[in-house]
């Protein structure tokens, strides 16, 4: 093995551990950002205790949760239940992997052993990248339905069973999204959809603006998938007093909430890679750090709808869910996805 | 144990082993109490009125999330503090500890309000622990009744401080060794059992089976003299019979083909028992009583002939000038039964069962006589005047223990327990073993055979909703069957707020009794004031001034639209909506209250009206703020409207769910917003007026469709009739007298004449009646509470079927019902 592939292992493993700390810092950040404006939204200040304006609130309540005691009810399923929340927040960090966040590699300004080092501004450039998000997208719900399953209590389980059914169905038309935007760039690895909305237009040539319907659907089946108001139903307080999580307490719920965090960020940077054009904006080839802030600036845009939806709507029924999603979504996108080769077939042969 | 004082050191830089152990711990400890402290997760209880103080500590005016503390979890796994809030009674006591032994240390407990401090209002109450600290470890209480959302603010931060005080080194959770026991579920026997106390209480009752031993006891005392209780004077009124009950019982009489089926008495018409479900059918279907509104039980103890009587109201809704129809029927003490009138109106079903367990008497044919408020197992009937509680003292109040001069040892202090349990003489509890089935209730629904209508083989689950949810409104609870998601039978189950408001009623005198119609609809005080002063004033004929008139009006009108704004929210929220439009609505909720303080002296329990009139007058400028706020809360109103009717996902999970046809709802006796929202224009201001009702400009809206939108937006357009209302009595209370606001003379006693009244009123959830009957003393003989919240959920099973489990839940919640009410 010569030295080079030894120091981008190196580098490589260092980048995943530090996206990976970066998510749960955004994770406690979006949380407390979210209580915040949802006190805002609902005419109150919100916590404002501890730090300030209660900046510290969300490392409280982790120490307190990583304190709680641990308590395995006795009619769990013991392994799978000690499993789940750990199967459900791992995949969500992993979708992160392909997302690139800036336009160019950055080069460190010390050498290691004569070898100058770069660094990619993404973990792993896979060329079926959006194949590989949907795939691990698709592995976090596990987490949730074995943690349903596992805890034997009526509540989990109807709330286990929602999430199998709604993630999968929203699969489709979040893949049929996908797929206009692929058809239109001609590549699935999500650089070159960057580079492609990058390249015309002054860089403003974003997908958002040729593919508005395969957005809107994606962002629907986004809420969806990260299991968020108005598609909530995995938790569904309401009716299922805490849904899958009902029989889970202290630090294993803390990574269950983290995970439903964690899958919220990750997927606004993707829409925001695919849709938004990513890192791009003014002079963003130029300098990438510029880009990052590009990426951070749509990324917490997106958010900010999200809680915003979360104060404002009501949840949706299951059924009517299931109905929305295979009677309006699915054929809305494949009618989506069809025209726009259509219309490509058209233009380009 | 002597503490040896450390070695001094000589250059005082030097730290001992030991307390270098205990620097690095303090360090810990500030960083783990910190950490706790400012992250208190409440559980999401909420037991009875003191619970709508807690939702108000939650809103704007006072942000509890500000402490940290406010993100409510609904599961017991991950909350860190619960605040009993309000009343615990014996039928909930269970459910509570068995979520407080769910939670996980370190757990802390608040309690919240006099109720669950040690009794409160309802102390003496059958089916009321008196004090939860009792059962479990309370950290924190917070006095009032109810605190005001200040109060509670301030029991979290005094929690917080008792929590910065502790250390690591010591908390016991964290040592196997001292961790303490779960907390044993107590049992529901013939009265609550404390599985603690069970030699105790054997050893009590072998002592009490013994005979009495007329010698002083062990000091040498003489026994106290035994007091002699002068039973109290059984009620009679002139009841010779009007002309018309003369005439209406010949016709009916005729119908029947009976001669002595209905006998006239007073107004009202006696019906005998076997011939009752007869005269039922006829006046339903041939005279269009289509609403039997109101039916009660009274124990005539002592009476000659017949002891029990049981009596009901009914209403021609289609033709509302003809006058109600008030029959009775009596049952005998040995035998005490009478047929079911279930088949003719559904009411019934909830009514009856009530009698049932109140009085024991048994009602034939009826499809499941069970009781309602207690738990099956319960020993007596409660409101039977010979039934004694166990802190009884005398039949009525003032007790002798609270009179000068009299014996000053109350009975609580007297009783073995400690508690207020009492247990039949003859029980032995060796051979008595807990009704399991019973608790579960599965049973209920795995009797009924309820297959069809189901096109594929699924399996059944049964689920249960309550009493501990977050959306059951408080501490109900409903069993569901489903086959997937969709229900296929539900039985609610009450009782787990059960406070013996009408036992304590017939004990209070008549005017104690207005505080404790605050608590029916703890929303509403102003409006149960009214019905109850209405019904009394009835009885004793007391005219009321024209002020007081206008005041009660603009206290009842400001409360029916906080009323309607409120359940907008509460229902918005169970729609999935967060707490935004709950917390909205809770702003003007709060302006109102202000105003209430400021008129009463207190925000949710006025206590503000009296017989005659009410108890202080309102000045100008609480007027003109009055008009302001009606602005305000009309904004709000229109805010809630724009933001949340037109919604396409509120449309989606309203329209046509919950359906019941008007001929249904007025079977099962549903009134108020529900029947209007199902066409028929029905509104007791308007067809059976009280107060000055008459004199204002105001529609009854009405809906067509019967289903959750229209009884979501019936609220809407009712609360802005109210706005209506409440600008032409500001009008109109300009041309009176300031000052003069009570009629009748004035006295320390009040005895109304004896006889016996029903009032009903318009109130934000349907009819509110009392029905009393007076025998010419300090106290009512019969105290009755005609509560549209519990006769209207006599629907909810029918609306709910077919439905889906998220559909019940919004059923339930437009059906707009407090628990207070609802269990009495
Ligand atoms: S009566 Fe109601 S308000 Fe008063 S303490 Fe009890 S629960 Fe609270």
């Amino acid at each position: 093995m010569d030295l080079e592939f030894i120091i981008s292992l190196i580098v490589q493993i260092v980048m995943i551990g530090v996206i990976a700390v970066a998510l749960m810092t955004a994770f406690a950040a979006m949380v407390m950002v979210e209580r915040k404006l949802l006190g805002r939204f609902t005419l109150r200040y919100g916590p404002n205790r501890v730090g300030k304006y209660g900046s510290l609130q969300i490392i409280a309540d982790m120490f307190k949760l990583f304190f709680k005691e641990e308590v395995i009810p006795g009619h769990v399923e013991r392994t799978v239940y000690l499993m789940a929340p750990g199967l459900a927040l791992v995949p969500a960090l992993m979708a992160f992997a392909v997302v690139p966040i800036a336009g160019a590699p950055f080069t460190l300004p010390f050498q290691i052993m004569g070898t100058p080092i770069t660094i990619n501004p993404w973990i792993a450039n896979v060329n079926v990248g959006v194949l590989y998000i949907l795939a691990i997208g698709s592995l976090g719900t596990y987490g949730v339905i074995l943690g349903g399953w596992s805890s034997n209590n009526k509540y989990s389980l109807l709330g286990g069973l929602r999430t199998s059914a709604q993630m999968l169905s929203y699969e489709l038309p979040m893949g049929l999204a996908m797929l206009s935007a692929i058809l239109i760039v001609g590549s699935m690895q999500l650089t070159n959809i960057v580079e492609f909305q990058a390249s015309y237009l002054g860089g403003f040539f974003w997908l958002i603006l040729v593919q508005p319907v395969a957005f809107i659907v994606f962002y629907i089946c986004a809420l969806a998938e990260a299991g968020r108001s108005p598609f909530d139903l995995p938790e569904t307080e309401n009716e299922l007093i805490a849904g899958f999580s009902t029989e889970y307490g202290g630090m294993k719920f803390g990574l269950f909430f983290a995970a439903e965090y964690v899958h919220m960020i990750v997927v606004s940077f993707i829409m925001a890679t695919v849709f938004l054009g990513g890192w791009s904006g003014p002079f963003a080839q130029q300098a990438p750090f510029l880009g990052i802030g590009y990426l951070l600036i749509k990324v917490a845009f997106i958010l900010f709808t999200m809680i915003w939806v979360r104060a404002s709507i009501p949840r949706v029924r299951f059924d009517k869910l299931m109905k929305f999603c295979w009677k309006f979504l699915l054929p809305v996108s494949i009618a989506n996805a069809a025209a726009t080769a259509l219309v490509l077939a058209v233009l380009f042969f | 144990m002597t503490i040896e004082a450390p070695p001094p050191s000589d250059n005082g830089v030097e730290v001992p082993a030991e307390l270098k152990q205990n620097v690095f711990f303090g360090k810990l400890d500030d960083l783990y109490n910190w950490g706790r402290a400012y992250s208190l997760w409440p559980l999401t209880m909420g037991l009875a009125c003191c619970a709508i103080e807690m939702i108000a500590t939650g809103t704007a005016r006072y942000d509890q999330d500000r402490f940290g503390a406010a993100l409510f979890r609904a599961t017991p796994r991950q909350a860190d503090f619960m605040i009993v809030s309000g009343t615990v009674t014996k039928k909930m006591l269970p459910q509570i500890i068995r979520i407080f032994n769910q939670m996980a240390e370190p757990k802390y407990v608040i309690s919240m309000g006099a109720c669950a401090n040690g009794g409160g209002p309802f102390k003496e109450g059958y089916n009321v622990v008196s004090g939860i600290d009792k059962f479990i470890p309370v950290d924190v209480y917070v006095p009032g009744c109810p605190p005001t959302p200040q109060a509670l603010l301030n029991g979290i931060i005094k929690l917080q401080e008792k929590i910065q005080g502790q250390s690591i080194k010591t908390v016991p959770w964290y040592r196997p060794e001292e961790r303490t026991e779960p907390v044993p579920m107590p049992i529901l026997g013939p009265d609550l059992i404390d599985p603690r106390q069970v030699s105790l209480i054997k050893d009590t009752l072998e002592k009490a089976r013994q005979p009495e031993e007329a010698e002083g006891d062990e000091n040498g005392e003489a026994p106290r003299p035994k007091r002699v209780v002068k039973p109290p004077k059984l009620p009679t009124w002139d009841i010779t019979p009007t002309d018309e009950a003369t005439a209406l019982a010949d016709s009916i009489n005729q119908a029947l083909q009976a001669d002595q089926a209905v006998v006239p008495e007073a107004n009202t018409l006696i019906v005998a028992p076997e011939h009752l479900v007869a005269f039922g059918r006829h006046v339903r279907d041939d005279l269009g009583y289509e609403l039997l509104s109101n039916v009660t039980g009274v124990d005539y103890l002592g009476r000659e002939g017949d002891r029990f009587e049981v009596v009901y109201h009914a209403y021609n809704v289609r033709q509302p000038e003809k006058p109600a129809l008030v029959f009775k029927a009596r049952a005998a003490e040995d035998k005490p039964e009478l047929p079911s009138l279930y088949g003719v109106w559904k009411t019934c079903y909830l009514q009856e069962r009530e009698i049932y367990d109140l009085y024991g008497i048994n009602f034939t044919d009826h499809p499941n006589m069970k009781r309602v408020l207690l738990w099956d197992g319960f020993h007596g009937h409660p409101l039977r005047k010979d039934y004694e509680e166990a802190y009884y003292e005398d039949p009525v109040k003032p007790f002798p223990s609270r009179w000068p001069g009299g014996d000053h040892a109350r009975a609580e202090t007297r009783n073995p327990f400690g508690k207020n349990v009492i247990y039949p003489q003859d029980w032995d509890i060796d051979q008595w073993t807990p009704d399991e089935v019973e608790h579960n209730l599965d049973h209920v629904i795995e009797a009924r055979d309820i297959k069809e209508g189901v096109d594929f083989d699924t399996d059944r689950i049964v689920l249960n909703l309550g009493p501990h949810h977050p959306s059951t409104h408080g501490v109900f609870r409903m069993v569901v069957a489903m086959e997937g998601e969709t229900i296929v039978d539900l039985e609610p189950v009450f009782g787990y707020l059960h406070r013996n408001h009408e036992k304590i009623g017939e004990r209070n005198s008549w005017i104690m009794n207005m505080p404790f119609t605050d608590r029916l609809d703890y929303l509403n005080s102003m409006q149960n004031n009214l019905a109850y002063a209405l019904t009394v004033e009835k009885l004793a004929g007391l005219a009321v001034p024209e002020r007081a008139e206008y005041i009660r009006v603009i206290m009842c009108e400001l409360t029916r639209v906080f009323s309607h704004m409120s359940l907008v929210g509460f229902l918005a929220s169970d729609l999935g909506c967060m707490f935004t439009p709950l917390f909205y609505a809770f702003e003007g909720r709060e302006r109102v209250v202000d105003l209430f303080e400021e008129a009463s002296g207190s925000r949710m329990m006025c206590n503000y009206m009296r017989f005659g009139g009410v108890t202080y007058d309102i000045s100008d400028d609480w007027l003109k703020r009055a008009e302001t706020v009606t602005n305000t809360l009309e904004r709000g109103l229109e805010e809630l409207h724009t933001l949340i009717t037109g919604n396409e996902i509120v449309l989606s999970r309203t329209k046509d769910i919950g359906y019941l046809s008007p001929e249904d709802l007025l079977s099962h006796g549903v009134t108020g917003p529900m029947l209007r929202a199902a066409g028929i224009k029905y509104d007791i201001r308007r067809v059976d007026p009280y107060s000055i009702y008459d004199r204002f400009d105001f529609d009854v809206p009405t809906l067509p469709d019967s289903d959750i939108f229209c009884r979501f937006y019936q609220r809407i357009l009712e609360a802005r009739e109210s706005i209506k209302i409440l600008r032409q009595a500001y009008k109109g209370i300009k041309d009176t007298e300031p000052g003069d606001i009570m009629g009748g003379k004035k006295g320390y006693i009040f005895r109304p004449p004896a006889g016996e009244a029903y009032v009903r009123t318009e109130h934000s959830k349907g009819e509110l009646g009392f029905y009393v009957v007076s025998n010419k003393s300090d106290s009512p003989w019969r105290y009755r509470v005609r509560s549209p919240s519990f006769i209207n959920l006599n629907a909810l099973a029918d609306m709910c079927k077919g439905g889906k489990v998220a559909d019940t839940i919004v059923t339930l919640g437009a059906i707009d019902i407090v628990l207070g009410e609802v269990d009495r």
